[in-house]
């Protein structure tokens, strides 16, 4: 075993940013999780900048990349998949060019944003879920489609410090096609599954935080759901001494779905006057939470939605997500991206950029926001950073083409 | 190349100079004695009839980390577009900013505009002390640093609960310091935060924790009692508990004795200075207050003035600040259980002077700052953002400093709340010597950095230069030069040049087998490595700008 098998890696490849990755593991390709093998098993060799679909050295892809950016006027930074340096460079890149920027996950990313900026709103992260909850209630979601770890991280652990990790109750509501046999206990005993279709939730959610509150719903049934069940599972978050109710924004995907969020983040402000619960927003991936803080840390504001139509230039980063491309429609695009980068019709520019966590070393923020995590590269490669490439581009910018 | 600062008026309290005239002399970002006359000049000012003083502190101020920025994503209503210009747009184009929560770039920028050279974040959570040392990395101009937030930890209740020895907790303290690359040590509501994930709503100084009987006066003893035997100058940074309570001036008594005579300070002392008389039952216990750190030598204790208008508060107090977000306004807020370490609590308010309680808290805390005899032991904060944003520090000194603009302001309060001050008895005007010394040489002293707020031989020149002008408010918001580790970087309070500053830490030497329990506490119970929690040098450094200055233990 080589020394670089003994190191611990942070996994990128979700927002649950699990650390305890070791070399050997990657060495052996023996994951307990889909995501994280697809994502070490990703290669970065054979990879050329291109222009025009023809292999080029850097310094000329870098040169049309700029020579592109200076004849936009209404340039867009998106994908924007990357690491908290890449997210510096992508700001800074943006704010030099005049340049709108927004992210893959921009929408869903939102949908908690208005929430929040509306309302506000009272969470927890994974420790204290970890540690505390007596009672996880998952609305909409399995969180193992997109954090396949949860369960085996957060909830079925040995040891907790205030409860008895084995006898949580693991409530699930609502969601199509949900994968709720990671919520059946150690102990075989399953989880409450109440059934509805995705675009029944805000009506179910909404009745929910009306019993919690202790309002009178005259109905008997929600969306074929008897009420009396929904007033059990209320009374269950009341008596709780740690509710956690979980969702995911990407899964919540039917039109104003941040007020089904805003009922779950009102129902915990409703619980929390009396006993203690807490939401806990989870999904997260491609940097999202890291850029939208970089973001707002250095420009004051959170990352906005994608406006396509009114940019005549797009620099797309897809660090995480090789296959993620902008609409088909979008004319011309820099990619700054994976070197397996799949495209269908060959952009404009294409400069192979390494990736935090397999090629380089980087900085991320984990989907419940509180934690930072350092990103060690589990296969080292010579691809330049964001970072650099982003530089490159500036100064050719500044010099020969200013 | 070595730069002659010609003629200067010099205040600094550190050396007792009061308006001395004399000439300062720099080289390699230091200030050297007066060179022989072989040795060159590069450059050359003359401030006849300049005042002088060392780069101001800002020892309590919440400019990094977690609970800043989600107060930037909860208020996009009070975000501004601001057109920036050379040099500022060098590193930051289209630039939008919220006075009371600044971006990165535009809190270095209107920092080091004022004539401020350093600014300390009071409360990184230590598990987001990662987050917070990024952001003030981005932060350009000032050097930075940071206390981490210590006794809300499960980790540190789970040692006092087991009784563990001091040398254990001494050495989990130290080990804290390392692992968070910061220079202090604070303790947030000792407990409560805690207590309220237990569904507990107070904490007081001798109330058990209901989960693990101990009280929090235990644990200011435990760490205060660290903080001293590790040897950082830096004195526990205390948030008492029944923050924003009426009445919660005898808690705040009582944690005076809690120390057991070692150095506490105790911080944002206004909002901990409430009594219960008079009809809407809060009143201002300003009096008892100052009088009893005039009487306990080893309080220090900075203000956190409120001055009226838009704010947000950002706590690591989140059992208050759950209660305070009943009068939030904008009427949102973010509550936050935070990792087994601690909390935060993000609440919107809007300070009015037509308000009773909002008026009594202006007055109260000028009246601490007028009833502390010792400008060395009382520090000027608004507790940015939580009593108003940084910048109306020029104002806040031209209240110290101006009995009249003071009492015409007086006038304009809460009719109710007037009759229940006695501001307008206290007379006192603060001297551009006292204002040094609680901007400058205190805080320094206070921190630890023993080559900063002075402006001896050896110290780093970290320079403000003031025309002296009758109206302190506009003498203060706009010197006429500030200096930065020797370079001029603000000429008539504009920036000028972009500089970077450095991370400020303390590193106290400790037993590394501390950290076989901290790993087995880490692998039972939580969500990372400890590998992870540990923040190196490089981290800091990666991007090539910051750089991390260690400060012996003094």
């Amino acid at each position: 075993m080589t020394n670089q098998e003994h190191i611990m890696h942070t996994c990128p490849a979700c927002g649950l940013l699990c650390d305890d990755i070791t070399g050997e593991t990657i060495a052996k390709q023996q994951f307990s999780c889909g995501k994280a093998a697809k994502f070490y098993a990703r290669t970065t060799s054979g990879s050329q900048p291109q222009v025009g679909g023809k292999n080029v050295p850097l310094a000329d892809a870098v040169k049309a990349a700029a020579g592109l950016l200076k004849q936009a006027e209404a340039p867009l930074v998106a994908g924007s998949s990357t690491d908290v340096h890449g997210a510096r460079a992508l700001v800074n890149l943006a704010q030099h060019t005049g340049a709108a920027m927004t992210h893959l996950n921009a929408s869903s990313t939102l949908r908690n944003m208005k929430v929040l900026q509306h309302r506000g709103w009272q969470t927890t992260t994974l420790t204290e879920v970890r540690n505390r909850a007596d009672v996880i209630l998952m609305i909409g979601t399995d969180v193992v489609t997109h954090n396949a770890r949860f369960f085996e991280r957060v909830v079925w652990v040995n040891d907790a410090m205030f409860t008895e990790p084995a006898a949580r109750k693991v409530i699930y509501l609502g969601g199509d096609k949900l994968n709720t046999k990671p919520g059946v206990a150690p102990d075989g005993r399953t989880p409450e599954v109440i059934e509805c279709a995705s675009e029944h939730l805000p009506e179910v959610m909404a009745t929910l935080r009306a019993l919690v509150m202790d309002k009178l719903v005259t109905a008997d049934d929600v969306a074929g759901i008897a009420v009396s069940r929904l007033k059990a599972v209320a009374e269950t978050l009341k008596a709780a001494k740690y509710a956690t109710l979980v969702w995911v924004s990407k899964d919540l995907h039917y039109d104003h779905a941040e007020l089904t969020i805003e009922n779950i983040t009102e129902t915990v402000v409703a619980l929390n006057q009396k006993s203690r619960a807490m939401g806990l927003s989870l999904g997260g991936s491609d940097g999202d939470t890291s850029v939208n803080y970089t973001h707002t840390w250095l420009n004051g504001v959170i990352i906005d939605a994608p406006e396509w139509e009114s940019h005549d230039a797009v620099v797309w980063v897809n660090s995480y997500s090789p296959e993620a491309m902008p609409p088909a429609d979008t004319s011309p695009v820099i990619i700054l991206g994976a070197p397996d980068s799949k495209f269908e019709t060959a952009p404009a520019v294409f400069i192979p950029v390494a990736t935090p966590g397999l090629d380089c070393n980087g900085q991320q923020f984990r989907v419940d926001g509180s934690v930072t995590l350092p990103l060690i590269a589990a296969k080292p490669s010579d691809l330049p950073t964001l970072t650099q490439v982003v530089a490159m581009i500036q100064a050719q910018l500044q010099g020969d083409l200013a | 190349m070595i730069t002659l600062l010609k003629n200067a008026k010099v205040i600094d309290p550190a050396h007792n100079k009061d308006g001395v005239v004399q000439d300062i002399y720099i080289r390699d970002g230091r200030i050297i004695a007066k060179p022989a006359d072989s040795e060159k000049i590069g450059q050359v000012y003359d401030l006849n009839g300049k005042i002088v003083m060392a780069g101001a502190i800002d020892m309590h101020s919440h400019i990094g980390g977690g609970k800043v920025n989600i107060a930037r994503m909860l208020l996009p209503e009070y975000q501004a577009m601001r057109k920036l210009q050379e040099p500022e747009a060098h590193i930051c184009g289209a630039n939008c900013s919220h006075h009371a929560t600044p971006n990165t770039t535009d809190t270095g920028m209107r920092y080091i505009e004022m004539g401020y050279t350093a600014a300390f974040e009071p409360a990184i959570l230590a598990v987001n002390a990662r987050q917070a040392h990024m952001e003030m990395g981005d932060t350009p101009m000032i050097d930075k640093g940071g206390y981490a937030m210590l006794g809300n930890d499960d980790y540190l209740l789970r040692l006092l609960s087991q009784n563990a020895d001091q040398k254990t907790i001494n050495d989990y303290v130290a080990w804290t310091l390392h692992a968070t690359q910061t220079i202090g040590i604070k303790v947030v509501n000792p407990g409560g935060i805690s207590a309220f994930k237990f569904n507990e709503r107070r904490q007081d100084l001798d109330q058990l924790h209901s989960y693990y009987n101990i009280t929090p006066r235990r644990i200011l003893q435990a760490l205060s009692r660290a903080v001293n035997e590790i040897g950082i100058a830096k004195p526990l940074h205390v948030h008492c508990n029944n923050l924003g309570v009426a009445g919660n001036f005898q808690t705040t008594l009582d944690t005076m004795g809690a120390s057991d005579g070692l150095p506490m300070h105790l911080t944002h002392i206004q909002f901990h200075s409430y009594g219960t008389e008079g009809d809407k039952k809060f009143s201002s216990a300003a009096a008892n207050i100052a009088e009893a750190i005039n009487n306990n030598k080893h309080i220090t204790a900075d203000v956190g003035q409120i001055l009226f208008g838009q704010t947000v508060t950002a706590s690591g107090d989140n059992m208050m600040q759950h209660l305070n977000a009943k009068v939030a306004n904008p009427k949102k807020s973010v509550i936050m259980d935070i990792e087994c370490d601690a909390g935060c609590g993000v609440v919107p308010f809007k300070y009015r002077d037509e308000n009773y309680v909002n008026a009594l808290q202006w007055a109260i805390g000028l009246e601490v700052f007028l009833s502390v005899d010792d400008p060395w032991r009382v520090f000027l904060t608004t507790d940015h953002p939580n009593g108003a944003p940084f910048t109306s520090y020029p104002h806040l000194i031209r209240l110290l400093m101006d009995k009249s603009f003071r009492n015409d302001a007086f006038d304009k309060l809460n009719l109710d709340a007037q009759a229940m001050s006695n501001l307008k008895s206290l007379d006192r005007e603060y001297s551009l010597y006292e204002i040094a010394t609680m901007t400058r040489s205190a805080p320094a002293k206070l921190i630890g950095l023993q080559d900063r707020g002075h402006l001896g031989v050896g110290a780093a020149a970290d320079i403000t230069v003031y025309t002296d002008q009758a109206d302190k408010e506009a003498m203060f918001a706009k010197p006429d030069l500030v200096f930065k580790d020797g370079e001029l970087v603000v000429k008539e309070g504009k920036v000028i040049k972009v500089v970077w500053g450095a991370t400020h830490t303390a590193k106290p030497s400790f037993d590394t087998g501390v950290e076989k329990d901290i790993k087995q506490y880490f692998d039972r119970y939580h969500t990372m490595q400890m590998q992870n929690f540990k923040i190196s040098n490089d981290h800091i450094a990666e991007d090539g700008r910051n750089h991390v200055i260690n400060h012996a233990q003094g």
